[in-house]
Order: structure tokens, then sequence, then C-alpha cells
């Protein structure tokens, strides 16, 4: 099956800053393709040289396997980095302008803007919007046309947590109903939530790419106590199958291997004499495991 | 390019600082020939006027003309506003964004930009057709109707140069205090320089005194002409000139957008 989106070694500087290194990887058709980084790691600049508003040092791209072209990117409904409108028109007047681009009727205006609950503004200048509104009328010209493929940068910057959670429900009911979606964020919650695939990138390397539940697969824990807690770390130590052990609090906090139970970490102490004043399984949080990613 | 027109006028037609500037200029042009016509607007003395002027075929063209080129100034402020407009919003980026691409934009902008002086120059001929009217004679009729064309060139060199500083400053302040600080003082300094220095007066040719020299001081021009001082340089080459600066302007700008970021 074709891919929609194929990224080829870009690479991109800002004078010296290397803002974008080598970059390559692909999006299958129907994903929601989370591009996960910190602050400054190239995410906005990559989606800029994916819509051809900046120039790539090196590398190539191409959109559903065709070249970059106009034609290809009126087949997307993107919102980069901030909405940009004419601050004197109105919401109505804003998007009948991004239509006529697209080469699209009118008659989807009212829909797209029901969507994002903009209806009632909808004959209200642009300036007088306030930042949430703003980010709702960007969501809404995306929408516009039906497109197959749709770019967020940061979807939920400025908006209140009903207004998240709306955008998240969206982003769901449009990829259910075939749109790949493309988003770049730094909330790595919010890519846990809704993306299938996820590429992390970290000051212009990309670190991974590939499925949700392969590459921010959650390790499990172990947490274990005693009273001789020196005793029990030695005793551990020699448990085949523990890979790490962390004095927390008090406690010890094993990484085991995927097959290890708890059952069998107390069966073993309890061979060895040491009976266990605590034993808990613990989750490890997506949110250590990046940024042990993006830390050095 | 119809329709990158049309999307081009849906940007401005709602737009207040669009409407006050074309007033103005709409404004401007035949109050100021009205009044010097009247004799209301006077400089001299004892029965003289330098300003009083004959508004009959064939001179209406360059009378007119002549004062257009100085209150084309409020359209050129109105070419750079819009231009930088769209940086200061990012509605460059939004439009190739939803899929125009980067030359449609560029051309979109000199279509506005040639519209423009087409629209200004038509103007012009109904004022001077109304003021010669006026004046109680239609004979002569259409005169000297090359400045009318003169005008047109004047009114394209300097709304693409005011395009060219806009792509290149994209701010709306710069853009117009440097615009003014050349058209005004800039190049009056450097042709007088490259006139004093150099034979053959190749100051005239600076990117927008080409066209000022197409349409000078009509005072000016009617003694040249009674003293037989016609100044020997052709005013085709004039036209040359100025259609030449207007090709650098595009080709630069062209050259500007397409390869920058945005």
């Amino acid at each position: 099956m074709e891919n929609i989106l194929s990224i080829n070694n870009i690479s991109k500087s800002y004078g010296p800053v290397r803002a974008l290194n080598d970059v390559s990887f692909e999006v299958p058709p129907g994903s929601v393709f989370g591009i996960l980084g910190p602050n400054g790691s190239g995410k906005t600049t990559l989606l800029g040289i994916l819509l051809d508003v900046l120039q790539a040092d090196a590398g190539t791209y191409s959109w559903f396997n065709n070249p970059a072209s106009s034609e290809s990117r009126r087949q997307i409904g993107s919102l980069l980095e901030t909405p940009n409108f004419y601050h004197y028109l109105s919401a109505v007047d804003n998007l009948k302008i991004a239509a006529a681009i697209k080469q699209r009727g009118h008659n989807d205006i009212n829909n797209v803007l029901e969507k994002v609950n903009l209806l009632q503004r909808k004959d209200s200048k642009f300036q007088t919007y306030s930042l949430g509104m703003k980010q709702r009328l960007a969501i809404a010209s995306a929408l516009l046309g039906n497109p197959r493929v749709l770019v967020f940068d940061e979807p939920t910057n400025g908006l209140d947590p009903a207004g998240i959670a709306e955008i998240r429900d969206l982003i769901r009911q449009l990829n259910s109903e075939g749109i790949t979606i493309v988003m770049a964020s730094h909330l790595l919650d919010e890519v846990e939530k809704v993306c299938t695939h996820v590429a992390i990138l970290k000051r212009g390397q990309l670190l991974l790419s590939g499925p949700v539940n392969e590459t921010l697969r959650s390790e499990d824990q172990i947490e274990v106590s005693a009273m001789n807690l020196d005793h029990l770390k030695q005793v551990i130590a020699s448990m085949p199958g523990i890979k790490d052990i962390k004095p927390v609090n008090g406690s010890l906090l094993l990484s085991c291997d995927n097959n290890i139970l708890p059952e069998q970490v107390n069966k073993y102490c309890i061979d060895n004499s040491i009976v266990l004043s605590h034993l808990a399984m613990k989750k490890k949080s997506l949110e250590t495991k990046f940024m042990e990613l993006t830390n050095n | 390019m119809q329709a990158i027109l049309s999307i081009e006028w849906m940007k401005v037609k709602k737009y207040r600082t669009f409407w006050i500037l074309s007033a103005l200029f709409l404004f401007m042009l035949p109050a100021w020939n009205y009044g010097l016509k009247n004799g209301v607007l006077k400089v001299g003395g004892n029965g003289v006027n330098i300003l009083n002027q004959v508004y009959s075929y064939s001179y209406v063209w360059e009378n007119i003309g002549y004062w257009t080129s100085l209150f084309v100034v409020f359209l050129s402020v109105l070419v750079i506003i819009l231009t930088t407009n769209e940086y200061q919003f990012k509605t460059n980026r939004q439009n190739v964004i939803d899929g125009w691409s980067r030359l449609q934009f560029f051309h979109a902008k000199w279509g506005m930009v040639v519209v423009l002086s087409l629209l200004t120059t038509l103007y012009v001929f109904i004022n001077g057709v109304v003021f010669a009217a006026a004046g109680g004679s239609m004979s002569g009729f259409p005169g000297h109707i090359e400045k009318l064309f003169y005008t047109f060139v004047l009114t394209l060199n300097y709304f693409s140069f005011s395009l060219l500083l806009a792509f290149i400053f994209k701010r709306s302040g710069i853009t117009i205090g440097i615009f003014f600080l050349y058209s005004m003082f800039v190049e009056t300094l450097l042709k007088s320089l490259l006139n004093w220095k150099l034979s053959s007066n190749p100051g005239n040719f600076l990117p927008l005194q080409c066209s000022d020299e197409l349409l000078p001081f009509p005072l000016m021009d009617m003694l040249k002409t009674i003293a037989k001082m016609q100044s020997e340089t052709n005013n085709a080459y004039y036209v040359i000139a100025s259609f030449v600066w207007i090709i650098i302007y595009y080709l630069i700008s062209r050259r500007l957008l397409l390869k920058s970021d945005w």
C-alpha cells in the first residue's frame, strides 16, 4: 500500500544550528502519526519543509508517492505553528479565501465551523477572537474540502481542558473516517492518547520511529522492601532476569525482564530466607521513558 | 490568473485601509487639479501664477500626469501595506500551505500591481476628459495622449518598486520609511551627483527618476519647447529604461521569494 508521506534524509541548518539532521521516516495510510520531541527539537521546521514554506538543505519528501507540488498540498489540511488569518476579515471571509485557494466551493464552510463550535461567531472579525478561538478556526480551515491528510502542529495549543478533549475526540473521529493525521507535539500524554505511530526527535536527530505500542512500550518495574534492605539487595542482585536495582525511599525498585512476575520475586526471596514487607508491581511511566530518550 | 486575482480581491474588498488610501487618491487628484484650474492654488505674484496650467487638449494629459506622479505615493503605500500585511499575518505561508505555489503567491501580488496601474491610468484618463470638457473645448482630442501611456509606465514603475521593497523588508513601517527616503531624497541626491560628475545625465536613468523624466513639471516642459531646449534624450529611452527597471524588480523579487524561507 502506498505511503501517505515519505521523508528521505532531510537536513536543514539555521546558520551554525543544525535544526534537522538526516531525518527519514514514513507515514502509513490511516495512521495518527505523532512527531514527538521537546521544544526546539525541529518538529515545526520539519512540518514547514513538508509544506514548502521552508527550504531543506538536503533530502527529499513525497506526498502520496508523488513529488511535492501545490496540487498535493491542496489535499492536505494544515495548521502550522500559529493560526494565520487576515485580522480584519471575519471567520467566514477568511475561510472563503482558504477554500478558493484549495479550489473548493464554499458549501462546507458552515459545516467545519460547526465542528469546532464557532458557528455563532462566524461573522466576527478574526482580531476579536481569543487564542483558543483562533486555534479552532485554524482547525476548521484545515478541515475544509475533506482533505486526505491533516497536518497539525501542536493542535491543542491555547485550548482549555474541555477544548483539548474536544479536539482529541475530533482527531479520533476524523481518523476513524479514514483521514491520516500527522501531528507534532511536545506533550507525550497527547501522543500516547491519540497516536498509532510516533517519531521522536531530539535536537534535529530522529531517535526512533514506529508504532506507538512498540516504541513507547512501558516497562514493568517491581518495588520490594524488607527489614534488612542491604541484605535484600545482595540477594535480589543474584536473581536471574533482574536488570537494575535502584533504592527509592526505603524500598528497592527493580527493572526486570518482561517475563518476571512479582510472585517469582517473592518466591525467590522466601527461598533465600527473606520475608518481604512490601511487594508491588509498578508501571514505568511513559514520561520517564520519554525523558530517558530525550536526555543524554 | 483570473482566479488568483479574484482571491486578491477577496483579501482587500473588506479592508478599510484599502478604501481610505484609494479614496484619498481618488479625491486628491481631481481636487488638486480643480484648485489649479481655478487659480485657488497659486505660486507667484503680480498676476503671474507659475502653477497656472492649461486644461485643454493637448496639455491636459501632461498636467494631470505630472500631478498623478506625486499623488501616486498614496497608492504605493497601499501596495506596501497589502504586501507586508501578508508577512505580518503570516498569510503568505498560509496561502502556500493551502495550496498555492510560491510562484502563484508572487504573481498574485504582481497581478495586483498591474491592475492597480491600469485602473490608475483609466482614472487619469477620465479626469483628463472631464477637465478638458469643463474647459469647454472638446476639439483637439486626444492631444498628447502618449503622456497617458507615460502615466501608466510611471505608476507601474512606482508600484512594482514598492512591491520589491515590501518583499525585501517585510515590515510595513520600515518599508514605507525606506520608500519615502529613497524616492524623495536619496534618488534626488544620487541623480544630482551623477549628472554633476558625468556627462549625458546618467542620473536621469535611476529606477524611479527615469519615469519621472517622462512627466516633468508642465511649465518646465513648455519653457523647454519654447526655448527649443527639449532634452536630447528621447522619451522612448526613458520608457525603455523604466521597463528594464521593472523587469529587474521582477527578477530580483522572484529569486528572493523562490529561494528563501517564508
